[in-house]
């Protein structure tokens, strides 16, 4: 029996399904675009091929991908394969400037991890995943004016 | 609905171990065949069974052919974690109230092939969690310390306070010959615990467990002639928010919980303070937490000095978890729960018995999803 070595494997890859598509093209693409109802604007993440407040048509577009820390955890024992040997590694639930309530959950970036806060401001960066085709977006500081 | 037309009559287990080199389908089993026979009845009496899994080869149909039984009647395999035992439970009670079976037996059981705290394989991942699952964010200690960390941020609760609630499921525990844990925890030992994700320790998660537990319900009616007193359930009730996406819960202090205690007292017309005995569901201290706030135990934010007062262990104010919890005695996924507060209810508990004791809440999932039932001594008039 071969042994494996789970810690050389990569990260989980992504299933795209026909509603988030154009997430992973514009990821692809080094762009953040999101879910948005094309009658009423409301945006949707995770994405929906209909909008779940008035059930128009949806569409991906882009944003800027600022928001604020929701909240936040740091990893510390190795726990899900492809980050086995990142540990400690920062990830928060960022809640983005466009809509109360629309959350994105990525790895936090370019800080100390002792310094990630709740409240902290971040930016989204699309960033190449390992084992794969795929990007993602992950966040980083900003500076507050 | 009155779902204490139906009874728990019998309660099974087997040993609780780290590894039991045993199949879901063995150990299920024996659990079964104990609560049978802890019942006075037999495989044969048997025409329904319900499980809850997520997708497990121990299935009511393959663990009801295991026992003896050439066909099955009502059966149900919910793909649930331990977020929906209490509906299993209410489920199995209402065939039993409906006609649809007469005796149904309810089971969960967890093999070494099972285990929720890591993912080792190469693995592609759809659904809602394609999105951050990529990002090394997947398995549930991780979604449920974002809660914590909210928590801790909105109101000032501490590692501390979590450290009060595993200190007082161990505490249970160590008096529980079943119990994984048994060895005392202090303070000193949480805090010096490792960090598994901030802002968890080892001590704030779940001990994972080979081991199966079942109960047998029937009628009320019949109940009354098997051997041991019934248990009945009083009522039950259930809510799931955000499409059972933890991420996208509005407000992360609070569980299911602010949606399902209203409704579970609603319908029962009692309240936390009538609980002799609260089962907990406790995959992760900080579930205790928010739910033992949600459900009227206490304000926000006091679970800590709630806990450290020794209002939540005998000769407190309720008694949570007396067997120890997932914390302790082991994940059952909270099938152990029910078992507690069955045993506790029948006065069978020996030195652990709570005393004089004639209602027991036990909760049933974290984060956006979860049910309560409550169970009683007497049926209600």
């Amino acid at each position: 029996m071969t042994t494996v070595d789970w810690s050389q494997l990569p990260p989980p890859q992504p299933l795209p399904d026909a509603d988030s598509a154009g997430f992973w093209q514009a990821t692809a693409n080094g762009e953040l675009r999101l879910c948005r109802c094309t009658n009423c604007g409301h945006w949707h993440h995770p994405p929906l091929e209909h909008c779940r407040r008035c059930a128009a048509p949806t569409a991906f577009e882009p944003v800027t991908g600022t928001g604020t820390i929701y909240t936040f955890i740091v990893q510390r024992q190795p726990a899900v394969v492809g980050y086995f040997d990142q540990v400690p590694y920062a990830v928060a639930i960022v809640e983005l400037d466009q809509q109360p309530g629309l959350r994105l959950t990525g790895r936090v970036v370019d800080v100390d991890i002792d310094e990630v806060r709740i409240g902290m401001r971040v930016a989204a960066r699309i960033e190449p995943l390992r084992g794969g085709e795929f990007q993602v977006p992950v966040f980083a500081p900003v500076a507050v004016v | 609905m009155d779902l204490s037309a139906s009874a728990i009559v019998g309660i099974g287990r087997t040993a609780y171990t780290r590894k039991s080199g045993r199949t879901g389908i063995s150990l299920a089993a024996e659990a079964i065949r104990a609560a049978l026979d802890d019942a006075g009845l037999s495989p044969s009496d048997v025409d329904g069974m319900t499980c809850f899994s997520t997708g497990d080869p121990a299935s009511p149909l393959r663990v009801s052919h295991a026992i003896g039984l050439d066909e099955i009647g009502w059966n149900v395999n919910t793909y649930a974690g331990g977020n929906q035992v209490a509906l299993v439970m209410a489920n199995a009670a209402s065939a039993i109230i409906t006609g649809q079976a007469e005796v149904v037996v309810v089971y969960r059981v967890l093999d070494s092939n099972v285990r929720y705290g890591k993912v080792t394989g190469a693995v592609e991942v759809g659904g809602f969690e394609q999105f951050a699952a990529p990002q090394g964010y997947m398995v549930p200690p991780q979604w449920f310390a974002m809660w914590a960390q909210r928590h801790q941020h909105v109101y000032g609760s501490t590692c501390e306070d979590l450290g009060a609630i595993a200190i007082n499921n161990r505490a249970h525990a160590v008096a529980n010959e079943h119990a994984i844990a048994r060895d005392p925890l202090t303070l000193e030992t949480y805090l010096e615990g490792r960090w598994i994700v901030e802002p968890f320790r080892v001590f704030d998660l779940a001990y994972e467990v080979d081991g199966a537990v079942a109960l047998v319900l029937t009628s009320a009616d019949r109940a009354k002639d098997l051997r041991h007193p019934p248990v009945y359930p009083i009522g039950a009730a259930e809510g799931t928010g955000a499409g059972g996406m933890p991420d996208l819960w509005s407000d992360q202090t609070s569980m299911y919980s602010r949606i399902v205690a209203p409704r579970l007292w609603a319908r029962t017309g009692l309240s936390a303070a009538d609980m002799d005995i609260a089962c907990m569901y406790d995959c992760f201290t900080y579930t205790v937490m928010a739910t033992f706030e949600d459900f009227g135990f206490c304000d926000k934010g006091e679970v800590g000095d709630y806990f450290r007062e020794g209002r939540a262990t005998y000769g407190g104010d309720v008694v949570v978890n007396p067997h120890g919890g997932l914390l302790s005695e082991g994940y059952l996924h909270g099938l152990n729960h029910h078992y507690e507060a069955v045993h506790q209810l029948r006065r069978e508990a020996g030195v652990r018995q709570v005393d004089d004791a004639e209602l027991a809440l036990v909760t049933a999932g974290a984060g956006p999803y979860g049910g309560a039932i409550v169970y009683g001594r007497e049926r209600p008039s």
